[in-house]
Protein backbone atom coordinates (compact mmCIF):
# COMPACT_ATOMS: atom_id res chain seq x y z
CA UNK A 1 0.00 0.00 0.00
CA UNK A 2 1.24 3.36 -0.47
CA UNK A 3 2.85 5.68 2.04
CA UNK A 4 1.11 9.07 1.14
CA UNK A 5 -2.00 10.25 2.76
CA UNK A 6 -5.23 8.86 1.53
CA UNK A 7 -6.31 10.63 -1.77
CA UNK A 8 -10.13 10.33 -0.53
CA UNK A 9 -11.13 10.01 3.59
CA UNK A 10 -14.71 9.88 5.52
CA UNK A 11 -14.31 9.68 9.01
CA UNK A 12 -18.04 9.02 10.75
CA UNK A 13 -19.72 10.06 7.35
CA UNK A 14 -23.42 10.18 8.48
CA UNK A 15 -26.84 11.12 6.33
CA UNK A 16 -29.96 10.59 7.90
CA UNK A 17 -33.44 11.32 6.24
CA UNK A 18 -36.07 11.87 9.02
CA UNK A 19 -36.12 8.71 10.62
CA UNK A 20 -34.20 6.83 8.48
CA UNK A 21 -30.32 6.79 8.67
CA UNK A 22 -29.02 6.19 4.95
CA UNK A 23 -25.02 6.44 6.01
CA UNK A 24 -24.19 5.52 9.35
CA UNK A 25 -20.54 6.78 10.51
CA UNK A 26 -18.99 5.36 7.07
CA UNK A 27 -15.23 5.22 7.48
CA UNK A 28 -13.11 5.04 3.92
CA UNK A 29 -9.74 5.49 3.20
CA UNK A 30 -8.72 5.48 -0.48
CA UNK A 31 -4.77 5.63 -0.93
CA UNK A 32 -3.54 7.42 -3.84
CA UNK A 33 -2.62 5.71 -7.07
CA UNK A 34 -4.92 2.68 -5.75
CA UNK A 35 -8.33 1.62 -8.10
CA UNK A 36 -10.90 1.49 -4.87
CA UNK A 37 -13.93 -0.51 -5.44
CA UNK A 38 -17.14 0.13 -3.15
CA UNK A 39 -19.68 -2.62 -2.95
CA UNK A 40 -23.16 -2.95 -1.49
CA UNK A 41 -26.34 -4.16 -2.29
CA UNK A 42 -29.27 -2.00 -3.34
CA UNK A 43 -29.65 0.46 -0.79
CA UNK A 44 -26.49 -0.04 1.29
CA UNK A 45 -26.00 4.11 0.70
CA UNK A 46 -23.58 3.71 -2.01
CA UNK A 47 -24.87 6.59 -3.73
CA UNK A 48 -25.99 8.46 -0.67
CA UNK A 49 -21.54 8.60 0.16
CA UNK A 50 -20.85 9.09 -3.33
CA UNK A 51 -23.06 12.41 -3.26
CA UNK A 52 -21.46 13.53 -0.15
CA UNK A 53 -18.20 13.14 -0.80
CA UNK A 54 -18.65 15.32 -4.19
CA UNK A 55 -20.53 17.44 -1.68
CA UNK A 56 -23.89 17.53 -3.29
CA UNK A 57 -25.31 16.66 -0.15
CA UNK A 58 -24.85 17.75 3.77
CA UNK A 59 -23.94 15.61 6.03
CA UNK A 60 -25.64 14.84 9.20
CA UNK A 61 -22.23 14.07 10.84
CA UNK A 62 -18.75 13.19 10.05
CA UNK A 63 -16.40 14.68 7.81
CA UNK A 64 -14.75 14.19 4.50
CA UNK A 65 -11.35 14.78 3.55
CA UNK A 66 -9.72 14.77 -0.46
CA UNK A 67 -6.13 15.28 -0.81
CA UNK A 68 -5.60 15.80 2.85
CA UNK A 69 -8.10 18.80 3.45
CA UNK A 70 -11.42 18.84 4.89
CA UNK A 71 -14.06 18.98 1.84
CA UNK A 72 -16.80 21.14 2.87
CA UNK A 73 -13.89 23.76 2.90
CA UNK A 74 -12.14 23.49 0.02
CA UNK A 75 -14.78 21.64 -1.92
CA UNK A 76 -14.60 23.73 -5.46
CA UNK A 77 -11.21 23.49 -5.04
CA UNK A 78 -11.31 19.81 -4.14
CA UNK A 79 -13.39 18.97 -7.01
CA UNK A 80 -11.28 20.78 -9.73
CA UNK A 81 -8.83 17.78 -9.33
CA UNK A 82 -11.58 15.07 -8.95
CA UNK A 83 -13.72 13.65 -12.11
CA UNK A 84 -16.90 11.96 -11.69
CA UNK A 85 -19.84 10.00 -12.83
CA UNK A 86 -23.17 10.12 -10.79
CA UNK A 87 -25.79 7.79 -10.98
CA UNK A 88 -28.45 8.80 -13.61
CA UNK A 89 -25.70 10.59 -16.61
CA UNK A 90 -27.45 14.24 -17.25
CA UNK A 91 -26.20 15.92 -20.31
CA UNK A 92 -28.28 18.21 -22.02
CA UNK A 93 -29.87 16.74 -24.43
CA UNK A 94 -30.15 19.81 -27.22
CA UNK A 95 -26.85 20.04 -27.48
CA UNK A 96 -23.89 17.58 -29.60
CA UNK A 97 -21.36 15.62 -27.26
CA UNK A 98 -18.65 18.04 -28.37
CA UNK A 99 -20.64 21.31 -27.34
CA UNK A 100 -21.85 19.36 -23.77
CA UNK A 101 -17.83 18.51 -23.41
CA UNK A 102 -17.34 22.07 -24.20
CA UNK A 103 -19.31 23.24 -21.35
CA UNK A 104 -17.97 20.74 -19.15
CA UNK A 105 -14.30 22.14 -20.22
CA UNK A 106 -15.38 25.89 -19.35
CA UNK A 107 -16.72 25.08 -16.14
CA UNK A 108 -13.78 23.26 -15.04
CA UNK A 109 -11.56 25.88 -16.81
CA UNK A 110 -7.99 25.08 -18.37
CA UNK A 111 -9.00 22.35 -20.93
CA UNK A 112 -7.70 22.58 -24.59
CA UNK A 113 -9.73 22.14 -27.16
CA UNK A 114 -8.04 19.12 -28.37
CA UNK A 115 -8.38 17.82 -25.11
CA UNK A 116 -12.18 17.44 -25.82
CA UNK A 117 -11.25 15.58 -29.58
CA UNK A 118 -9.06 13.58 -27.25
CA UNK A 119 -11.41 12.48 -25.05
CA UNK A 120 -13.90 12.04 -27.74
CA UNK A 121 -11.54 9.65 -29.27
CA UNK A 122 -10.82 7.96 -26.17
CA UNK A 123 -14.17 6.74 -25.41
CA UNK A 124 -14.87 5.88 -29.27
CA UNK A 125 -17.67 8.93 -29.97
CA UNK A 126 -15.32 11.07 -32.30
CA UNK A 127 -17.68 9.80 -35.14
CA UNK A 128 -20.59 11.15 -33.62
CA UNK A 129 -19.32 14.18 -31.68
CA UNK A 130 -21.89 16.22 -33.83
CA UNK A 131 -25.01 14.23 -33.24
CA UNK A 132 -27.36 15.65 -30.59
CA UNK A 133 -27.28 13.83 -27.11
CA UNK A 134 -30.84 13.07 -27.12
CA UNK A 135 -30.04 10.11 -29.67
CA UNK A 136 -27.69 8.78 -27.94
CA UNK A 137 -28.55 5.22 -26.21
CA UNK A 138 -27.43 4.93 -22.73
CA UNK A 139 -24.47 3.35 -23.52
CA UNK A 140 -23.24 6.35 -25.53
CA UNK A 141 -24.08 8.26 -22.69
CA UNK A 142 -22.38 6.47 -20.70
CA UNK A 143 -18.97 6.88 -22.56
CA UNK A 144 -19.73 10.55 -22.74
CA UNK A 145 -20.18 10.72 -19.32
CA UNK A 146 -16.09 8.77 -18.85
CA UNK A 147 -15.21 11.61 -21.47
CA UNK A 148 -16.73 14.40 -19.23
CA UNK A 149 -14.98 12.86 -16.21
CA UNK A 150 -11.61 12.33 -17.37
CA UNK A 151 -11.49 15.63 -19.54
CA UNK A 152 -9.71 17.80 -17.29
CA UNK A 153 -7.34 14.97 -16.46
CA UNK A 154 -8.52 14.51 -12.95
CA UNK A 155 -6.18 12.91 -10.13
CA UNK A 156 -9.03 10.78 -8.37
CA UNK A 157 -12.36 9.24 -9.96
CA UNK A 158 -15.16 9.07 -8.43
CA UNK A 159 -17.55 6.86 -10.83
CA UNK A 160 -21.31 5.78 -9.41
CA UNK A 161 -22.38 2.38 -11.29
CA UNK A 162 -20.15 3.39 -13.97
CA UNK A 163 -20.89 0.22 -16.27
CA UNK A 164 -24.69 0.68 -16.58
CA UNK A 165 -26.25 0.49 -19.74
CA UNK A 166 -23.10 -0.69 -21.54
CA UNK A 167 -22.57 -4.04 -23.48
CA UNK A 168 -20.50 -6.76 -22.89
CA UNK A 169 -18.17 -5.07 -25.16
CA UNK A 170 -18.06 -1.96 -23.76
CA UNK A 171 -17.63 -3.16 -19.95
CA UNK A 172 -14.61 -4.85 -21.09
CA UNK A 173 -13.52 -2.17 -22.94
CA UNK A 174 -14.49 0.22 -19.82
CA UNK A 175 -12.76 -2.22 -17.06
CA UNK A 176 -9.50 -2.49 -19.39
CA UNK A 177 -9.74 1.83 -19.09
CA UNK A 178 -9.74 1.66 -15.58
CA UNK A 179 -7.26 -0.87 -15.18
CA UNK A 180 -4.90 1.52 -17.32
CA UNK A 181 -6.38 4.93 -15.11
CA UNK A 182 -4.98 2.62 -12.07
CA UNK A 183 -1.46 1.87 -13.85
CA UNK A 184 -0.90 5.46 -14.37
CA UNK A 185 -1.27 6.40 -10.83
CA UNK A 186 -4.96 8.24 -11.26
CA UNK A 187 -6.96 7.18 -8.14
CA UNK A 188 -10.48 5.89 -8.81
CA UNK A 189 -13.11 5.33 -6.56
CA UNK A 190 -15.56 3.21 -8.41
CA UNK A 191 -19.01 1.39 -6.88
CA UNK A 192 -20.63 -1.63 -8.24
CA UNK A 193 -22.93 -4.32 -8.11
CA UNK A 194 -21.07 -6.07 -10.86
CA UNK A 195 -18.51 -8.04 -8.76
CA UNK A 196 -16.62 -9.98 -11.24
CA UNK A 197 -15.89 -6.34 -12.47
CA UNK A 198 -15.00 -4.91 -9.21
CA UNK A 199 -12.60 -8.06 -8.34
CA UNK A 200 -11.14 -8.18 -11.84
CA UNK A 201 -10.65 -4.24 -11.76
CA UNK A 202 -10.24 -2.88 -8.30
CA UNK A 203 -6.81 -3.43 -5.96
CA UNK A 204 -8.65 -3.09 -2.89
CA UNK A 205 -12.42 -2.88 -1.76
CA UNK A 206 -14.73 -1.88 1.22
CA UNK A 207 -18.21 -3.67 1.20
CA UNK A 208 -21.36 -1.41 2.88
CA UNK A 209 -24.36 -2.88 4.35
CA UNK A 210 -27.09 -0.56 5.66
CA UNK A 211 -25.04 2.49 5.69
CA UNK A 212 -22.14 0.81 7.63
CA UNK A 213 -19.12 -0.64 6.43
CA UNK A 214 -18.69 -4.76 7.17
CA UNK A 215 -15.95 -5.54 5.21
CA UNK A 216 -12.48 -3.79 4.01
CA UNK A 217 -9.42 -4.14 2.36
CA UNK A 218 -7.27 -5.62 -0.73
CA UNK A 219 -9.08 -7.64 -2.67
CA UNK A 220 -6.43 -10.68 -2.52
CA UNK A 221 -6.43 -10.81 1.64
CA UNK A 222 -10.92 -10.70 1.45
CA UNK A 223 -10.78 -13.41 -1.12
CA UNK A 224 -8.44 -15.46 1.03
CA UNK A 225 -10.60 -14.77 4.38
CA UNK A 226 -12.78 -17.29 2.14
CA UNK A 227 -10.11 -19.55 2.01
CA UNK A 228 -10.74 -23.23 2.29
CA UNK A 229 -9.11 -26.59 1.70
CA UNK A 230 -10.36 -29.41 -0.01
CA UNK A 231 -9.54 -32.75 1.07
CA UNK A 232 -9.80 -36.48 0.09
CA UNK A 233 -7.99 -38.71 2.27
CA UNK A 234 -8.15 -42.66 2.97
CA UNK A 235 -9.85 -42.66 6.57
CA UNK A 236 -13.21 -40.07 6.57
CA UNK A 237 -14.02 -40.91 10.24
CA UNK A 238 -10.79 -40.60 11.87
CA UNK A 239 -9.93 -37.87 9.17
CA UNK A 240 -12.79 -35.89 11.20
CA UNK A 241 -11.46 -36.94 14.46
CA UNK A 242 -8.38 -35.53 13.94
CA UNK A 243 -9.48 -32.40 12.15
CA UNK A 244 -11.69 -31.41 15.55
CA UNK A 245 -9.05 -30.99 17.95
CA UNK A 246 -7.76 -28.12 14.81
CA UNK A 247 -9.37 -24.62 15.45
CA UNK A 248 -10.72 -24.73 11.85
CA UNK A 249 -13.85 -26.20 11.12
CA UNK A 250 -14.02 -29.17 8.69
CA UNK A 251 -16.97 -30.77 7.01
CA UNK A 252 -17.60 -34.08 5.26
CA UNK A 253 -18.67 -33.05 1.57
CA UNK A 254 -19.40 -36.78 0.13
CA UNK A 255 -17.51 -40.10 0.09
CA UNK A 256 -13.81 -39.66 1.12
CA UNK A 257 -13.95 -35.64 0.58
CA UNK A 258 -13.63 -33.08 3.05
CA UNK A 259 -13.40 -29.71 3.49
CA UNK A 260 -11.67 -27.26 5.75
CA UNK A 261 -12.58 -23.82 6.39
CA UNK A 262 -8.36 -23.00 6.92
CA UNK A 263 -6.19 -20.42 5.04
CA UNK A 264 -3.59 -22.15 2.86
CA UNK A 265 -0.42 -22.05 5.25
CA UNK A 266 -2.60 -24.13 7.11
CA UNK A 267 -2.08 -27.24 4.89
CA UNK A 268 1.58 -28.43 6.75
CA UNK A 269 -0.62 -28.60 10.12
CA UNK A 270 -3.36 -30.54 8.69
CA UNK A 271 -1.24 -32.90 6.80
CA UNK A 272 0.89 -33.82 10.12
CA UNK A 273 -2.76 -34.22 12.14
CA UNK A 274 -4.11 -36.35 9.55
CA UNK A 275 -0.58 -38.53 9.29
CA UNK A 276 -0.74 -38.98 13.39
CA UNK A 277 -3.58 -40.52 13.34
CA UNK A 278 -2.25 -42.69 10.19
CA UNK A 279 -4.74 -41.20 7.92
CA UNK A 280 -2.96 -40.27 4.58
CA UNK A 281 -3.96 -37.57 2.18
CA UNK A 282 -5.20 -38.56 -1.64
CA UNK A 283 -5.51 -34.99 -2.40
CA UNK A 284 -5.12 -31.77 -0.69
CA UNK A 285 -5.78 -28.65 -2.82
CA UNK A 286 -6.95 -24.81 -2.08
CA UNK A 287 -9.97 -23.90 -2.77
CA UNK A 288 -10.04 -20.34 -3.40
CA UNK A 289 -13.37 -18.13 -2.55
CA UNK A 290 -14.32 -15.65 -5.12
CA UNK A 291 -15.26 -12.20 -4.25
CA UNK A 292 -19.11 -12.07 -5.30
CA UNK A 293 -19.16 -15.25 -2.46
CA UNK A 294 -17.93 -13.13 0.01
CA UNK A 295 -19.78 -10.37 -0.71
CA UNK A 296 -22.67 -12.52 -0.57
CA UNK A 297 -21.86 -14.24 2.59
CA UNK A 298 -21.18 -11.04 4.12
CA UNK A 299 -24.76 -8.77 3.18
CA UNK A 300 -26.79 -11.99 4.08
CA UNK A 301 -25.28 -11.94 7.36
CA UNK A 302 -24.32 -9.56 10.25
CA UNK A 303 -20.06 -10.28 9.97
CA UNK A 304 -17.62 -7.29 10.56
CA UNK A 305 -14.48 -7.16 9.77
CA UNK B 1 -15.24 29.45 -23.85
CA UNK B 2 -16.28 31.11 -20.41
CA UNK B 3 -18.84 29.74 -17.94
CA UNK B 4 -20.96 32.74 -19.38
CA UNK B 5 -20.46 31.89 -22.63
CA UNK B 6 -21.40 27.96 -21.52
CA UNK B 7 -24.69 29.46 -20.13
CA UNK B 8 -25.47 31.13 -23.30
CA UNK B 9 -24.38 28.82 -25.31
CA UNK B 10 -26.97 26.19 -23.58
CA UNK B 11 -29.75 28.51 -23.43
CA UNK B 12 -29.49 30.01 -27.32
CA UNK B 13 -29.35 26.48 -28.57
CA UNK B 14 -32.83 25.63 -27.56
CA UNK B 15 -36.08 26.33 -29.29
CA UNK B 16 -37.95 28.10 -26.53
CA UNK B 17 -36.15 31.73 -26.62
CA UNK B 18 -36.76 31.43 -30.33
CA UNK B 19 -40.33 30.98 -30.06
CA UNK B 20 -41.13 33.38 -27.39
CA UNK B 21 -39.42 35.92 -29.21
CA UNK B 22 -41.71 35.11 -32.49
CA UNK B 23 -44.54 35.29 -29.96
CA UNK B 24 -43.58 38.57 -28.46
CA UNK B 25 -42.97 39.76 -32.50
CA UNK B 26 -46.62 38.82 -33.18
CA UNK B 27 -47.36 41.15 -29.49
CA UNK B 28 -46.01 43.82 -30.88
CA UNK B 29 -47.41 43.52 -34.41
CA UNK B 30 -50.51 43.45 -33.08
CA UNK B 31 -50.78 46.37 -30.82
CA UNK B 32 -49.08 48.93 -33.21
CA UNK B 33 -50.12 47.75 -36.72
CA UNK B 34 -53.61 46.32 -35.60
CA UNK B 35 -55.11 48.17 -32.81
CA UNK B 36 -53.05 51.09 -33.49
CA UNK B 37 -52.71 51.60 -37.62
CA UNK B 38 -55.52 49.50 -38.83
CA UNK B 39 -57.79 51.05 -36.41
CA UNK B 40 -56.45 54.58 -36.84
CA UNK B 41 -57.11 53.83 -40.47
CA UNK B 42 -60.41 52.73 -40.39
CA UNK B 43 -61.46 55.68 -38.40
CA UNK B 44 -59.23 57.84 -39.67
CA UNK B 45 -61.71 60.70 -40.20
CA UNK B 46 -63.27 60.39 -36.43
CA UNK B 47 -59.72 60.26 -35.39
CA UNK B 48 -58.87 63.22 -36.50
CA UNK B 49 -61.94 64.91 -35.04
CA UNK B 50 -60.57 64.03 -32.00
CA UNK B 51 -62.14 60.39 -31.50
CA UNK B 52 -60.42 56.89 -31.75
CA UNK B 53 -57.07 58.99 -31.05
CA UNK B 54 -55.51 56.70 -28.95
CA UNK B 55 -55.08 54.40 -31.85
CA UNK B 56 -53.17 57.11 -33.37
CA UNK B 57 -50.61 57.28 -30.14
CA UNK B 58 -50.38 54.08 -30.28
CA UNK B 59 -48.43 53.63 -33.51
CA UNK B 60 -47.06 56.64 -34.68
CA UNK B 61 -43.91 57.47 -34.13
CA UNK B 62 -42.74 58.87 -31.28
CA UNK B 63 -45.37 58.69 -29.42
CA UNK B 64 -45.31 55.00 -29.70
CA UNK B 65 -42.58 54.75 -27.63
CA UNK B 66 -45.11 54.75 -24.34
CA UNK B 67 -47.43 52.07 -25.67
CA UNK B 68 -44.24 49.71 -26.81
CA UNK B 69 -42.26 50.09 -23.34
CA UNK B 70 -45.93 50.25 -21.76
CA UNK B 71 -46.54 46.61 -23.09
CA UNK B 72 -43.44 45.31 -23.02
CA UNK B 73 -42.60 45.88 -20.03
CA UNK B 74 -45.75 43.78 -18.75
CA UNK B 75 -45.66 40.86 -21.34
CA UNK B 76 -41.72 41.43 -21.58
CA UNK B 77 -41.99 40.34 -18.08
CA UNK B 78 -45.12 37.71 -18.00
CA UNK B 79 -44.54 36.14 -21.29
CA UNK B 80 -41.02 36.17 -22.18
CA UNK B 81 -38.82 36.88 -19.00
CA UNK B 82 -40.77 34.32 -16.27
CA UNK B 83 -40.88 31.45 -19.05
CA UNK B 84 -37.34 31.64 -20.34
CA UNK B 85 -35.91 32.39 -16.97
CA UNK B 86 -38.19 29.23 -15.35
CA UNK B 87 -37.36 26.81 -18.16
CA UNK B 88 -33.43 27.58 -17.33
CA UNK B 89 -33.63 27.23 -13.86
CA UNK B 90 -35.58 24.07 -13.52
CA UNK B 91 -34.70 22.23 -16.77
CA UNK B 92 -31.16 21.85 -14.77
CA UNK B 93 -32.72 20.37 -12.03
CA UNK B 94 -34.78 17.93 -14.18
CA UNK B 95 -31.96 17.04 -16.16
CA UNK B 96 -30.05 16.75 -13.59
CA UNK B 97 -27.34 19.05 -15.31
CA UNK B 98 -26.75 21.13 -11.97
CA UNK B 99 -25.67 18.63 -10.21
CA UNK B 100 -23.09 17.61 -13.27
CA UNK B 101 -21.92 21.26 -13.05
CA UNK B 102 -21.20 21.23 -9.64
CA UNK B 103 -19.38 17.90 -8.95
CA UNK B 104 -16.65 19.74 -11.81
CA UNK B 105 -15.67 22.30 -8.90
CA UNK B 106 -18.25 24.80 -9.55
CA UNK B 107 -19.24 26.88 -6.61
CA UNK B 108 -22.73 27.34 -5.71
CA UNK B 109 -23.37 30.84 -5.55
CA UNK B 110 -21.37 31.03 -8.54
CA UNK B 111 -23.21 28.11 -10.72
CA UNK B 112 -26.70 30.40 -10.17
CA UNK B 113 -24.78 33.79 -10.25
CA UNK B 114 -23.87 32.49 -13.70
CA UNK B 115 -27.47 30.84 -14.41
CA UNK B 116 -28.57 34.62 -13.24
CA UNK B 117 -26.28 36.58 -15.64
CA UNK B 118 -26.94 34.39 -18.52
CA UNK B 119 -30.23 34.75 -18.44
CA UNK B 120 -30.29 38.37 -17.94
CA UNK B 121 -28.60 38.93 -20.92
CA UNK B 122 -30.21 36.57 -23.33
CA UNK B 123 -33.71 37.88 -22.05
CA UNK B 124 -31.64 41.77 -22.61
CA UNK B 125 -31.10 40.78 -26.20
CA UNK B 126 -34.33 39.31 -27.72
CA UNK B 127 -36.25 42.08 -25.80
CA UNK B 128 -34.02 44.95 -27.33
CA UNK B 129 -34.65 43.11 -30.56
CA UNK B 130 -38.62 42.75 -29.90
CA UNK B 131 -38.54 46.58 -29.03
CA UNK B 132 -36.62 47.39 -32.25
CA UNK B 133 -38.55 45.44 -34.69
CA UNK B 134 -41.54 47.34 -32.69
CA UNK B 135 -39.82 50.77 -33.56
CA UNK B 136 -39.31 49.61 -36.75
CA UNK B 137 -43.37 48.30 -37.40
CA UNK B 138 -44.01 52.23 -35.59
CA UNK B 139 -41.69 53.88 -38.37
CA UNK B 140 -43.27 51.86 -41.20
CA UNK B 141 -47.01 52.72 -40.31
CA UNK B 142 -46.24 56.30 -39.45
CA UNK B 143 -44.43 56.97 -42.61
CA UNK B 144 -47.21 55.13 -44.63
CA UNK B 145 -49.78 57.49 -42.41
CA UNK B 146 -47.59 60.29 -44.19
CA UNK B 147 -46.87 61.47 -40.68
CA UNK B 148 -43.21 63.14 -40.56
CA UNK B 149 -40.66 60.74 -38.67
CA UNK B 150 -39.17 63.13 -36.09
CA UNK B 151 -38.30 63.47 -32.04
CA UNK B 152 -39.42 67.24 -32.18
CA UNK B 153 -42.94 66.87 -30.87
CA UNK B 154 -44.78 68.43 -28.21
CA UNK B 155 -42.90 67.03 -24.67
CA UNK B 156 -41.37 64.40 -27.16
CA UNK B 157 -38.50 62.78 -25.81
CA UNK B 158 -34.79 63.07 -26.38
CA UNK B 159 -31.83 60.73 -27.85
CA UNK B 160 -31.33 60.32 -23.83
CA UNK B 161 -34.33 60.22 -22.51
CA UNK B 162 -35.79 57.53 -24.62
CA UNK B 163 -32.72 55.13 -23.39
CA UNK B 164 -33.95 56.46 -19.50
CA UNK B 165 -37.78 54.87 -20.58
CA UNK B 166 -35.93 52.21 -21.77
CA UNK B 167 -33.96 51.51 -18.69
CA UNK B 168 -37.51 52.28 -16.75
CA UNK B 169 -39.36 49.87 -18.04
CA UNK B 170 -36.21 47.20 -18.22
CA UNK B 171 -36.32 47.90 -14.14
CA UNK B 172 -39.88 47.07 -14.03
CA UNK B 173 -39.31 43.65 -16.03
CA UNK B 174 -36.59 42.79 -13.37
CA UNK B 175 -38.79 41.87 -10.01
CA UNK B 176 -41.03 39.70 -12.05
CA UNK B 177 -38.06 37.98 -13.82
CA UNK B 178 -36.35 37.59 -10.52
CA UNK B 179 -39.90 36.06 -8.51
CA UNK B 180 -39.88 33.87 -11.12
CA UNK B 181 -36.29 32.65 -10.98
CA UNK B 182 -36.98 32.51 -7.11
CA UNK B 183 -39.74 30.25 -7.54
CA UNK B 184 -38.24 28.19 -10.06
CA UNK B 185 -34.99 27.65 -7.67
CA UNK B 186 -37.42 27.15 -4.58
CA UNK B 187 -39.74 24.73 -6.28
CA UNK B 188 -36.95 22.99 -9.27
CA UNK B 189 -39.96 23.55 -11.49
CA UNK B 190 -40.85 25.42 -14.81
CA UNK B 191 -44.27 25.55 -14.09
CA UNK B 192 -44.07 26.72 -10.87
CA UNK B 193 -41.61 29.80 -11.77
CA UNK B 194 -43.91 30.41 -14.71
CA UNK B 195 -47.61 30.02 -13.19
CA UNK B 196 -45.96 31.96 -10.09
CA UNK B 197 -44.83 34.87 -11.75
CA UNK B 198 -47.31 35.22 -14.40
CA UNK B 199 -50.13 34.68 -11.73
CA UNK B 200 -48.58 37.14 -9.11
CA UNK B 201 -48.65 39.98 -11.64
CA UNK B 202 -52.34 39.70 -12.54
CA UNK B 203 -53.49 39.20 -9.73
CA UNK B 204 -51.10 41.95 -8.28
CA UNK B 205 -52.76 44.53 -10.47
CA UNK B 206 -56.28 43.53 -9.55
CA UNK B 207 -55.40 43.50 -6.04
CA UNK B 208 -54.06 47.39 -5.86
CA UNK B 209 -57.30 48.61 -7.81
CA UNK B 210 -59.07 46.66 -4.90
CA UNK B 211 -56.86 47.87 -2.29
CA UNK B 212 -56.87 51.97 -3.24
CA UNK B 213 -60.23 51.71 -2.74
CA UNK B 214 -60.37 50.26 0.84
CA UNK B 215 -59.48 52.57 3.53
CA UNK B 216 -56.67 52.34 6.57
CA UNK B 217 -54.08 49.86 6.21
CA UNK B 218 -55.35 48.01 3.35
CA UNK B 219 -54.98 51.45 1.46
CA UNK B 220 -51.18 51.44 2.46
CA UNK B 221 -50.55 48.26 1.70
CA UNK B 222 -49.91 48.72 -2.47
CA UNK B 223 -47.48 51.73 -1.77
CA UNK B 224 -44.74 48.81 -0.49
CA UNK B 225 -46.04 46.25 -3.87
CA UNK B 226 -43.98 45.69 -6.32
CA UNK B 227 -46.83 46.53 -9.47
CA UNK B 228 -47.05 50.07 -7.47
CA UNK B 229 -43.24 50.94 -8.36
CA UNK B 230 -43.62 49.34 -11.94
CA UNK B 231 -46.21 51.73 -12.08
CA UNK B 232 -44.45 54.98 -11.13
CA UNK B 233 -41.64 54.16 -13.80
CA UNK B 234 -43.66 53.41 -16.43
CA UNK B 235 -45.70 56.42 -15.73
CA UNK B 236 -42.30 58.10 -15.73
CA UNK B 237 -42.27 56.92 -19.08
CA UNK B 238 -45.70 59.41 -20.40
CA UNK B 239 -45.08 62.48 -22.24
CA UNK B 240 -47.22 64.76 -24.35
CA UNK B 241 -49.76 64.01 -22.18
CA UNK B 242 -51.46 61.91 -25.03
CA UNK B 243 -53.44 58.62 -23.95
CA UNK B 244 -52.19 55.16 -25.91
CA UNK B 245 -53.47 51.70 -26.14
CA UNK B 246 -51.86 49.30 -23.50
CA UNK B 247 -53.69 45.18 -22.54
CA UNK B 248 -51.10 45.65 -19.35
CA UNK B 249 -53.82 44.94 -16.73
CA UNK B 250 -53.20 47.43 -14.57
CA UNK B 251 -54.71 50.85 -13.79
CA UNK B 252 -53.49 53.81 -16.45
CA UNK B 253 -50.36 54.73 -14.37
CA UNK B 254 -50.54 58.36 -13.81
CA UNK B 255 -47.18 60.03 -12.33
CA UNK B 256 -49.64 61.78 -10.20
CA UNK B 257 -50.76 59.18 -7.96
CA UNK B 258 -48.06 57.04 -7.92
CA UNK B 259 -44.11 57.33 -5.64
CA UNK B 260 -41.38 59.44 -7.27
CA UNK B 261 -39.35 57.25 -9.85
CA UNK B 262 -36.01 57.24 -7.86
CA UNK B 263 -37.81 56.12 -4.84
CA UNK B 264 -39.87 53.71 -6.62
CA UNK B 265 -36.56 52.39 -8.13
CA UNK B 266 -35.12 51.74 -4.78
CA UNK B 267 -38.08 49.86 -4.01
CA UNK B 268 -37.94 47.77 -6.63
CA UNK B 269 -34.29 47.21 -5.84
CA UNK B 270 -34.91 46.47 -2.60
CA UNK B 271 -37.63 43.53 -3.62
CA UNK B 272 -34.95 42.30 -6.07
CA UNK B 273 -32.33 41.99 -3.14
CA UNK B 274 -35.04 39.78 -1.19
CA UNK B 275 -35.84 37.47 -3.85
CA UNK B 276 -32.21 36.99 -4.41
CA UNK B 277 -31.45 36.35 -1.08
CA UNK B 278 -34.29 33.74 -0.84
CA UNK B 279 -32.60 32.08 -4.20
CA UNK B 280 -29.16 31.70 -2.94
CA UNK B 281 -30.19 30.64 0.65
CA UNK B 282 -32.18 28.03 -0.37
CA UNK B 283 -29.97 26.74 -2.96
CA UNK B 284 -26.80 27.46 -1.10
CA UNK B 285 -28.02 24.66 1.72
CA UNK B 286 -29.95 22.37 -0.54
CA UNK B 287 -29.13 18.99 -0.71
CA UNK B 288 -29.25 17.67 -4.45
CA UNK B 289 -30.11 14.26 -4.66
CA UNK B 290 -30.28 11.82 -7.33
CA UNK B 291 -34.01 11.74 -7.76
CA UNK B 292 -33.60 15.53 -8.91
CA UNK B 293 -32.36 13.89 -12.04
Amino acid sequence: MSSSPPVLKTSGLSKRYGKRLALAGLDLEVPSGRVFGFLGPNGAGKTTAISLILGLISPTSGRVELFGEDARRQLAASLKRVGAILEGVAFYPHLSARDNLRICAAISGGVAAARIEETLRLVGLSGRARDKVRGYSMGMRQRLALAAALLHDPELLVLDEPTNGLDPAGMREFRDLIRELGRSGKTVFVSSHLLGEVEQMCDEVAIVKEGRVIASGAVADLVRQGDALDLRVTDVAAAMEALAALPWPAVLVDGDRLSIEAPRDSAAEISRALAERQVYLYELRPRETSLEEIFLELTSEEVVS
Amino acid sequence: MTVLGAEILKTTKRWMPYVLFLFAVAGTAVIILLFGYTAWFNERDEAEAGFGIESFFTFAWPWSLQALLDNGQFYGSALFVAILTSSSVATEYNWGTARGALIRGQSRGKYLATKLAGTALICTMFLLAVFAVGVLFSVIATAIAHKSLTLDVPGGPSVPEIGLMILRAAWGIVPYGLLAFMLAVVGRSTALGVAGAIGYMFVEGIAIAILRELSGIWNDIPDILIGTQVSSLIAANRFGGVEYISFAPRERPEATDLPDPWMAALVIAAWCALLLAVAFFVFLRRDLQSRDV
